[in-house]
């Protein structure tokens, strides 16, 4: 059995960083990492593609907690104002109208909330330990592919990458 | 073929990198001797506020029957500021509008800023500050019935949640900024950009969440914009009073607080490019753009004002028709017309396309757009309270120091906030600024062959 290691490969642009993926995905390669300096619909396409992935389920969240939120408005609004019923001139204790500036407004809140509150849980934020491969250009002018893979496949994925258009591919333990 | 037309392309990623990081290289003694300045006048305010909880609100121009003055006009103003910065970063966002990529993170910065100014104010206008929270309804044994049916319930929960989504919406777009400065940094900001970016590292599963938070926080904030000013402007509506209740009120205070709020980010972004060296990033280009925004915020405003005026006179009310004409004619009558001079008569000056790429015009303009502005919220607010149904109540009002000194003290707190903002995180977004070069590069590939076969 040969040792796992990591791939890291550089690219100069999206466009061949989606190549590189497509690559990975030809070769059955799918434990693999983009990072790129901004998000490129294109790279998060393509890896969700090749991971066979949907949409974020971070609007799942969001969805939830926007229904949270106007159901607490619901409940605040009509709940107190049974609690305190107080009979302003026949007026129905319970009016619908005023309310709705509430319900909208803690439906906004709650799903908003929630939806940041998915996004750290979904994206492993905070995150203390860097990524395996992490480079600081990802972040500033390079797109980055790491790719883990047995010692022994890695000249194959490594000529995958360099086809792609990868500037460089480095090897290091995963 | 690509890579040579890439490299024609400025800025580059890396200049983008290079310009927003000398941005945020430590400010020299010019940079905190202003920020020492805008700390005196936050100090000032907050000397004469707590004199005036000291000795109650004897000290101020305040009485029967003007018991909302200054105070509730630098709150709406405010929040109306606020609202710019969400239109620049949200609406634009979800248009797709490639101009707004270099200015909405100033604009975002300055509405969170704007609103944590003006959540102050209703603070402000309490005689007994402490009791603050008797606004909020939540189950009490002192028979105090939380009406859900008063604006100023609803003016409670809109504000609470535009600041929580504008925080939120800023700080998402901020993390990968951050980060982006986290490599690069080194010391004590290195350790302080770390804490902050919670580890982001741009992957592919960071940016997919990323993406749709974004998108979702932007569609949520573009509702959210529209119900606050209306809001804000039911606080007033709602009422009875002659001046105030009018169903033209919410979006014609939408209109106004885009209006100022893209005038105020003018009067930030002018200076700030300038002085922080970013004028590759903030361009003419860019200015122009917001000016446009400016010019026809300025002629929906000046038909509001129109309409506003014609309702009065074609319901013939007589009331409202004699608050009106105190608004126009009365001993205040000067600041109305100020205000149409401020917000009417000069923006369009910037129909001339050479007064909207100087950035000394643009700069002037700015300003009078924001005194306009402020007169605006003055002169319905306090001129309605002033001459109200009853004439025999009829008393205008004139502020004394401590209003003056308190709205002084508000926009050296902003301004405070702003500058240290700008000093130690990114004020222009290094992301969307290199997702537009990306954008462009692929278009200008895409174009080539075609200029080049014409």
């Amino acid at each position: 059995m040969s040792a796992e290691v990591a791939l890291v490969s550089t690219f100069a642009n999206d466009e061949d960083c989606v190549r590189g993926i497509e690559a990975l995905h030809g070769a059955h390669a799918h434990d693999f990492r983009a990072f790129t300096p901004f998000p490129s619909e294109k790279v998060i396409e393509a890896s969700q593609e090749a991971r066979g992935q949907g949409h974020s389920p971070v609007r799942w969240f969001v969805l939830l907690g926007a229904i949270t939120g106007f159901l607490t408005a619901v409940a605040v609004t009509i709940g107190t104002s049974l609690e305190w019923n107080l009979n302003t001139g026949g007026r129905p204790v319970v009016s619908i109208p005023p309310y709705v500036p509430i319900m909208f407004e803690l439906m906004i809140l709650f799903g908003g909330v929630s939806g940041v509150i998915g996004f750290f849980l979904l994206s492993r934020l905070p995150a203390f330990e860097s990524e395996t491969g992490y480079r600081s250009h990802f972040g500033s002018d390079k797109f980055g592919l790491v790719v883990r893979c047995q010692e022994n496949e890695a000249q194959k994925f490594e000529t995958l990458l360099r086809d792609a258009g990868a500037e460089e591919v480095q090897r290091e333990a995963a | 073929m690509a890579a040579a037309i890439d490299t024609e392309i400025q800025p580059s990623y890396v200049d983008v990198d290079r310009q927003v990081q000398r941005a945020l290289a430590p400010g020299g003694l010019k940079y905190w001797l202003w920020v020492l300045f805008c700390a005196f006048l936050t100090a000032l305010g907050g000397a004469f506020w707590t004199n005036q909880i000291y000795n109650s609100f004897d000290i101020t121009g305040y009485g029967q029957p003007t018991m909302w003055a200054v105070y509730i006009t630098n709150f709406v103003f405010w929040v109306g500021i606020a609202h710019s910065g969400t239109l620049i970063s949200a609406i634009l966002f979800l248009f797709r509008v490639r101009w707004r990529t270099a200015i909405f993170r100033l604009a975002e910065t300055m509405t969170v800023f704007a609103v944590a100014t003006a959540g102050l104010f209703p603070l402000i206008h309490l005689g007994r500050v402490w009791f603050f929270y008797w606004l909020v309804p939540y189950p009490n044994e002192r028979s105090l019935q939380p009406d859900f049916r008063s604006p100023l319930v609803w003016d409670l929960f809109a504000i609470s949640t535009y600041l929580t989504i504008s925080v939120l919406f800023l700080f998402t777009g901020l993390i990968p900024d951050i980060a982006n400065a986290r490599d690069k940094a080194v010391g004590w900001r290195r350790t302080f950009y770390s804490i902050l970016s919670f580890g982001w590292q741009g992957t592919d599963r960071q940016w997919r969440n990323f993406a749709t938070v974004y998108l979702l926080l932007a569609g949520f904030a573009t509702p959210l914009v529209l119900s606050v000013h209306s809001v804000v402007s039911w606080d007033f509506a709602m009422t009875q009073l002659p001046g105030w209740h009018s169903t033209i009120f919410a979006p014609y205070f939408v209109a106004g607080a885009i209006f100022s709020g893209c005038a105020l980010v003018l009067t930030l972004a002018i200076p700030a490019r300038r002085l922080m060296k970013i004028e590759g990033l903030i361009t003419i280009w860019h200015l122009d753009n917001l000016s446009k925004v400016v010019l026809l915020t300025s002629v929906i405003m000046t038909y509001s004002y129109a309409t506003e005026s014609f309702m009065v006179w074609y319901t013939q009310d007589p009331i409202e028709m004699a608050t009106f004409q105190q608004r126009y004619y009365g001993p205040q009558g000067y600041m109305f017309w100020m205000m149409i001079t401020c917000n009417c008569a000069i923006p369009l000056l910037l129909f001339i396309p050479r007064v909207r790429t100087n950035t000394v015009w643009l700069f002037i303009i700015s300003i009078f757009v924001n005194i306009g502005m402020w007169l605006e919220r003055f002169v319905i607010f306090v001129g309605s309270l002033s001459t109200n149904a009853d004439p025999s109540q009829w008393k205008f009002y004139v502020p004394r120091l401590t209003e003056v000194i308190i709205t002084i003290g508000s926009f050296g707190w902003f301004l405070m906030n702003f500058s240290l903002f700008a000093k130690f995180l990114p004020i222009v977004s290094m992301t969307e600024m290199k997702e537009g070069i990306s954008w462009l590069k692929q278009a200008v590939r895409e174009v080539y062959p075609y200029r080049k076969a014409a």
